[in-house]
């Protein structure tokens, strides 16, 4: 990773496909257990006409492209503000991608301000928004 | 289970439940929607982060393994047991989310989260429901708030 990140740069991709599995594992781990993410017989008879993964699965996929993109400061200094546009269902092929907006010195620190989403295999934006962090500014 | 002012007891919830649960673990009933009232502040609700959870997290999200609890795992745990908190029925979906991270959690450690009640807006069929967490850690010190609006089904 270089600082400073410059304004216009494209953060690297991260692509996950959705399983079952992986939203009952999650559910597991998180101890939500919804039926609308593991019950399919529930699901199928809701508006969504079939499970969906967790939102916070979806963010989790978007955090983990920040954190590979920007290390432990995104983990420690992050902001995220995000809107669930879509659902997120098994079989889907998500895409997370990011955008440096704005990169500002502050003293000994940069604020940098991404615009972020996650879209599916048919381009169709699950989740979108914008994501901040502070770093240590270069000497 | 409800407190109208700052509230510092804590409730331990070894299995916080998912959206849909309808007791506390202390056994109480949860918050029906319709009770619920803008700032209206939860007891507080503590809960460890174990090794095995964090392996778990890591395998769902094929995410790094950090050396640390992912901030995302820690909320996870958070937003689940506000489903022991409010009696949220199945099908409650997530239209926004907010996260604002402040420090980092060591594996095994445990945190506690109080959950307060933002904005409550019901147009037909359809209520929802914002609410702000702030997660400490066992020293107090804030490591993460959050603000989620969630929708529930008519």
């Amino acid at each position: 990773m270089e600082y400073p990140v410059a304004q216009g740069t494209t953060l690297p991709e991260f692509v996950r496909e959705v399983t079952q599995a992986d939203i009952r594992r999650y559910a597991d781990a998180s101890g939500d257990f919804n039926p609308i993410h593991i019950d399919e017989a529930f699901a199928a008879t809701t508006p969504l006409k079939g499970t969906i993964a967790h939102g916070m699965l979806v963010l989790a996929y978007l955090s983990e492209m920040l954190v590979r993109a920007f290390g432990e400061a995104w983990d420690s200094t992050g902001r995220l503000s995000l809107r669930f546009r879509s659902p997120a269902r098994p079989g889907d092929r998500l895409t997370v991608s990011g955008r440096v907006e704005s990169v500002q010195r502050d003293g000994g620190i940069v604020c940098v301000t991404c615009s972020v989403s996650c879209s599916n295999q048919a381009g169709e934006v699950v989740v979108s928004g914008d994501a901040e962090l502070t770093l240590p500014a270069p000497l | 289970m409800i407190t109208r002012s700052s509230d510092e007891s804590v409730h331990t919830v070894a299995d916080a439940g998912g959206c849909g649960g309808r007791r506390t673990g202390a056994g109480e009933l949860a918050a029906d929607y319709d009770s619920l009232t803008a700032g209206q502040v939860f007891q507080r609700v503590e809960y460890a982060l174990d090794a095995a959870t964090v392996d778990l997290y890591v395998a769902a999200v094929g995410a790094s393994h950090p050396g640390y609890v992912p901030p995302l795992a820690v909320a996870a745990r958070a937003i689940a047991s506000l489903g022991g908190l409010i009696a949220l029925p199945p099908g409650t979906i997530h239209a926004s989310q907010e996260f604002e991270f402040s420090g980092l959690v060591p594996v095994g450690a445990r945190v506690s989260c109080q959950a307060t009640v933002v904005r409550k807006l019901a147009r037909g069929p359809m209520r929802m429901l914002t609410l702000e967490t702030v997660i400490d850690d066992e020293d107090g010190r804030t490591v993460q708030k959050g603000r989620s609006t969630i929708v529930l089904p008519g």
